[in-house]
C-alpha cells in the first residue's frame, strides 16, 4: 500500500468506525465511489476492526500474555513445587517467605526453631531430586562444602531429604548478588579490588580442601547489605547441576555447554578455555572465572561475548580480550593481575588463588597508602597545580618543578605551617624491607605516581607504576623515594633541550621541601613535590631526574639549594656553578648503580657511600 | 568501550534524547534493556502463579532505579516510558525467538518438560509475527506503530500516549483502532494484502 492510500484508506476507516450500520455503508459506498479495491480494503478493516475488538485482540499487555517467556532461561527454570508462606518443611523447619528460584530449585527464607535462626532453604527440582546419581554426587559435595569454613563461603547448614523433599539449608545473606550489585552503576576502582579479595579469600580456602568450584559466576557472588561482605555460593555443586550423566566426568562440563547453543547464554561467558574444550579442570579454573569477573567489574562488559554460545566459545579459546586500559581505569597493576588470571594456558596462569590473593591485596595496601598521601595533600594540590601554568610562561623548561614556587605560594596565601605537613610520613607497607644494608653499599627506592589528564580535567584516580612509561603530555606526576639508610637525597632535573651546556633545575631539597635539609631519615618517605604535582609542558623529549643518595653531604649539591625559588624554578643560573654539577654526575654516575625493577617499587644499589642515577621520563 | 554511566548521565541522556539527539539513546538503550529484563525476570520469579506483571509498575521501577529517587524528573518520564516500551517489545521478541528457537529443536536438552508446560506452543510464534508485522506498519505509518508499541508493550494508556507523542487523546484512539484492525488482518490473513 502506498502512503497515499494508506492515508485514504484510514481517514475513511476512522470516520466509517464511528457510523454504524447503514449510515456507515453509505458513507463507504459515497467516499470510495467507483474505486472498488478501495472500498474492498475499507470494508475488510472494517471488519478485523470487529474481530479483533470482539476477540479483545492485542487488548492486555504484551508483558502479560508472554510474561512465562520470560521464565525461559536457565537459571529460572520453575519448578513446580511451590511451598507457601508457613508451611512446615520437616520438623525444624518453617517457611517465612520464597527468596527466588536458582539454577538448581526454589529459594525460601525459613526458620529453624531448633536454635530460632533464620535460613535460606534451597528446595531441589524434581528433576534433580530423581536422579539417584547426581543425588549421590550432591550429597558428597554438600557434605564436603559444609566442611568449609571461611566467612566469605556460604555456610551450607544442612543437607535434607524429607517429605520427597530434597534440601540444602544454608545461611541467609540479606544482599544482592554481584551480578544485580553490577547493574545499576559502575563499581569504584576500591570496591572492585574487595570484592576480588574476599572472592579469591574464598577459593583459596576451597581449594586447600581441594574444592573446586567450577561456576564462579557474578550470580554465585553475593554482597551482604549490611556491612558489604562477599559471600560466594554453590561450592562444590556445579558439577552436580551439569546435565549429562552417563559421560565420563571430564567431558561433562563440555557437552553440557557445547550442545545448547543459544541457551546459555549468561553462564558460558566465565567457562576457562578448558572447561570449553571439556578437558579436565582444577583450581584454576576458578581464577580464570574470577579473572573474567574482575575484567568486567573494571570495564563494565565481559571480555568474550558473541553472538551465539558458540561464537563465545571461539573468543574464549583463541580471543585476546580488549586490554583493561583501553576500558576502564584501572591502574596498570589491577590490569596485570585480570590478565595474569586470564590466559588462555593455564599452566601459564595465576597457578593458585593465593598468588592472586597476595597480589591484589598489595595493590589495594598500595592504593590505601596513596589515597592517604593525597588526602594530606589534596588540600594544596590543585591551587599548586593551577599556579604552575603561570610560572612557565616560557615553556622552556621542558619538566616544570612545580615543587619549589608552590610550596611558598601555598605557605603564604593559607599560612599553612609547611614544615608540619611535609614531616615524613613513614610508610611500613610500602618501604621497603629494613634489614640492616651493607655500610658499603647504598639502596634507594622509588616509585611513581600518575595522574592521567583529559581536556584538562585529572582523568581517573592516579596510579602507582614501579617504574618509568611514556607520559602524555598532560599527565602530571609525583616520585616518592624511600631508604632503609639514612642519607643526603638530591634530586637534579635536566631537561632534553639540546643546547651547549645542558641546563638543570634543583628539584630536592628547597627551602620548604624537607624543611629545606637535604638529610632524609632510615624509612623515611619522601613524596615529591609534596603538595602538587610535576607537570610536563609541550616540549617532547626525554626528562632526566638525577638522584643522588649518599652518606655524608655533598658540597657542590648541597649550596645549590639557594636557586630553588619560584622566580627561576630552581634552574642553576650560574654558568660556573652548573658546570661543576655537570662535571660532577660526570665522574659519579660512571659507577653505574644496579636497578631492580619490582612489581611496585624501583629499587637502586650502588656500591660505596654515594648512588648517582639518572630516571629517564619520555613523555609526547 | 564506555562505562556505564551514573544517575546523572542518564537523567542527561534522557533530556538530550528529549532534545533530538539520537545517539543518546543508543547509550540508553543496553542499560534500560538490562534493567528492565532483570526486574521483569525478578517480578515473574516472584509471581510466578497468577503470571501478572504490572508493565508501567515494572517501568516505573526501572526508571526510579536508573535515575536514583532523588534525580527523577517526571518530564523524563514520558521519554523513559517510550523507550521503555520499545525495550520491553524487544526483551520479550528476544525471548519468543528464543523459545521458539528450543521448539525447533535447537537447544532441546536445556527445556525441561516443566518449563515447555508453561508457554503455549503459539505463543511465541505469535509475538514474533506480531512483531514482524508491526514492523512494516511502522514502514507505513510510524505514529501508528508506535501507539502499539506504547499501549501494547509498554503498557501506556491513550492519555499517557498522548502525552509522550504530544498529540490529542482522540487521535491516540483513531490511531489505535487503525493499526490493530490492520495488524489483525495481516496475522490472521483476512487482509488482501
Amino acid at each position: 500500500m502506498t502512503p497515499e492510500r494508506w492515508k485514504q484508506v484510514s481517514r475513511i476507516f476512522n470516520k466509517a468506525i464511528s457510523l454504524d450500520g447503514e449510515e456507515r455503508t453509505a458513507f463507504v459506498a459515497d467516499e470510495c465511489g467507483v474505486d472498488q479495491s478501495l472500498r474492498s480494503e475499507v470494508e475488510k478493516l472494517i471488519a478485523a476492526h470487529s474481530n479483533a475488538s470482539a476477540e479483545k485482540f492485542i487488548g492486555g499487555m504484551a508483558a502479560e500474555a508472554a510474561a512465562p517467556l520470560l521464565l525461559n532461561d536457565d537459571d529460572l527454570e520453575p519448578s513446580p513445587k511451590v511451598l507457601t508462606e508457613g508451611q512446615q518443611v520437616g520438623t525444624y523447619y518453617e517457611i517465612l517467605q520464597a527468596l527466588g528460584a536458582g539454577g538448581m530449585g526454589e529459594v525460601y527464607l525459613a526458620r529453624d526453631s531448633r536454635l530460632g535462626r533464620t535460613v535460606a532453604l534451597k528446595v531441589l527440582t524434581p528433576e534433580i531430586s530423581r536422579d539417584e546419581r547426581r543425588m549421590q554426587r550432591f550429597r558428597q559435595e554438600a557434605k564436603v562444602a559444609s566442611s568449609l569454613n571461611q566467612p566469605n563461603i556460604l555456610t551450607v547448614f544442612e543437607f535434607g531429604e524429607v517429605d520427597g523433599l530434597t534440601f540444602l539449608a544454608t545461611e541467609f545473606v540479606d544482599g544482592e548478588t554481584l551480578r544485580d550489585h553490577l547493574r545499576p552503576k559502575p563499581l569504584k576502582l576500591g570496591e572492585i579490588i574487595d570484592i576480588g579479595i574476599q572472592v579469591l579469600a574464598a577459593l583459596d580456602a576451597a581449594h586447600e580442601a581441594h574444592i573446586v568450584h567450577r561456576d564462579m559466576k557474578p550470580e554465585n557472588v553475593m554482597i551482604r547489605h549490611r556491612d558489604h561482605v562477599v559471600k560466594v555460593l554453590d561450592f562444590g555443586l556445579a558439577k552436580v547441576a551439569e546435565k549429562s550423566p552417563s559421560k565420563a566426568e571430564a567431558s561433562e562440563a563440555a557437552t553440557a555447554f557445547k550442545t545448547a547453543p543459544g541457551t546459555i547464554v549468561g553462564t558460558i561467558k566465565y567457562l576457562s578455555p578448558e572447561q570449553a574444550r571439556g578437558d579436565e579442570v582444577d583450581e584454576r579454573t576458578d581464577i580464570w572465572s574470577t579473572g573474567v569477573m574482575m575484567y568486567e567489574m573494571v570495564a563494565g562488559a565481559v571480555p568474550f561475548s558473541g553472538a551465539t554460545s558458540s561464537h563465545t566459545i571461539v573468543q574464549i579459546l583463541e580471543k585476546d580480550p580488549v586490554p583493561l586500559s583501553k576500558l576502564g581505569n584501572a591502574p596498570p597493576e589491577l590490569e596485570r593481575i585480570v590478565e595474569k588470571a586470564m590466559v588462555k594456558n593455564p599452566e601459564e596462569r595465576y597457578q593458585t588463588a593465593k598468588d592472586m590473593l597476595i597480589d591484589l591485596r598489595s595493590l589495594k595496601k598500595r592504593m590505601d597508602v596513596e589515597v592517604e598521601i593525597q588526602r594530606t595533600a589534596s588540600h594544596t594540590t590543585s591551587i599548586a597545580a593551577n599556579r604552575t601554568e603561570e610560572f612557565d610562561p616560557r615553556k622552556k623548561r621542558v619538566l616544570l618543578v612545580a615543587l619549589i614556587g608552590m610550596a611558598i605560594v601555598t605557605a603564604a596565601i593559607f599560612g599553612i605551617n609547611m614544615w608540619r605537613a611535609s614531616r615524613a610520613r613513614s610508610i611500613a607497607s610500602v618501604a621497603p624491607p629494613t634489614a640492616s644494608a651493607p655500610v658499603s653499599e647504598r639502596t634507594l627506592t622509588y616509585w611513581i605516581t600518575v595522574q592521567k589528564f583529559r581536556d584538562k580535567k585529572p582523568f581517573q584516580e592516579p596510579f602507582t607504576i614501579p617504574r618509568e612509561m611514556i607520559f602524555e603530555e598532560d599527565y602530571q606526576i609525583r616520585l616518592s623515594f624511600s631508604s632503609p639508610q639514612a642519607g643526603h637525597l638530591y634530586i637534579l632535573n635536566e631537561g632534553p633541550v639540546a643546547t651547549s651546556a645542558p641546563e638543570f633545575n634543583v628539584v630536592f631539597p628547597s627551602s620548604t621541601a624537607n624543611k629545606g635539609s637535604s638529610l632524609i631519615a632510615a624509612g623515611q618517605v619522601m613524596q615529591i613535590p609534596e603538595a602538587s604535582w610535576l607537570k610536563f609542558d609541550a616540549q617532547q623529549g626525554t626528562e632526566k631526574l638525577w638522584l643522588i643518595f649518599s652518606e655524608d653531604v655533598v658540597p657542590e649539591l648541597e649550596s645549590l639549594k639557594e636557586f630553588a625559588n619560584p622566580q627561576t624554578q630552581g634552574l642553576i643560573t650560574d654558568p660556573v656553578r652548573n658546570k661543576l654539577v655537570q662535571d660532577f654526575l660526570k665522574a659519579d654516575s660512571e659507577t653505574k648503580a644496579s636497578v631492580e625493577k619490582g612489581e611496585r617499587i624501583t629499587t637502586l644499589k650502588s656500591p660505596g657511600k654515594l648512588l648517582v642515577h639518572a630516571i629517564k621520563l619520555e613523555h609526547h | 568501550m564506555t562505562r556505564v554511566p551514573n544517575p546523572q548521565n542518564i537523567t542527561q541522556l534522557l533530556a538530550e534524547w528529549r532534545e533530538g539527539k539520537q545517539s543518546a539513546l543508543d547509550e540508553l538503550y543496553p542499560l534500560v534493556y538490562d534493567e528492565l529484563h532483570r526486574l521483569a525476570r525478578r517480578y515473574m520469579s516472584r509471581e510466578r502463579k497468577g503470571h501478572t506483571l504490572q508493565t508501567t509498575a515494572l517501568i516505573n521501577e526501572a526508571y526510579v532505579r536508573l535515575v536514583g529517587q532523588k534525580n527523577v524528573v517526571w518530564a523524563n518520564r514520558s521519554h523513559f516510558f517510550a523507550i521503555s516500551a520499545q525495550i520491553m517489545r524487544r526483551i520479550l521478541i528476544d525471548h519468543a525467538r528464543r523459545h521458539a528457537y528450543a521448539k525447533r529443536g535447537g537447544g532441546a536438552q536445556q527445556v525441561s518438560l516443566d518449563e515447555a508446560a508453561t508457554v503455549t506452543p503459539d505463543q511465541s510464534g505469535e509475538l514474533i509475527r506480531l512483531d514482524e508485522a508491526l514492523k512494516s506498519l511502522a514502514e507505513m505509518d510510524p505514529r501508528r506503530s508506535q501507539v502499539v508499541e506504547l499501549r501494547y508493550f509498554g503498557g501506556l494508556n491513550n492519555e499517557e500516549i498522548a502525552g509522550v507523542l504530544n498529540v490529542s487523546e482522540n487521535t491516540v484512539t483513531r490511531d489505535w483502532n487503525m493499526a490493530r484492525a490492520w495488524l489483525y488482518q495481516q496475522l490472521t490473513g483476512s487482509g488482501a494484502n
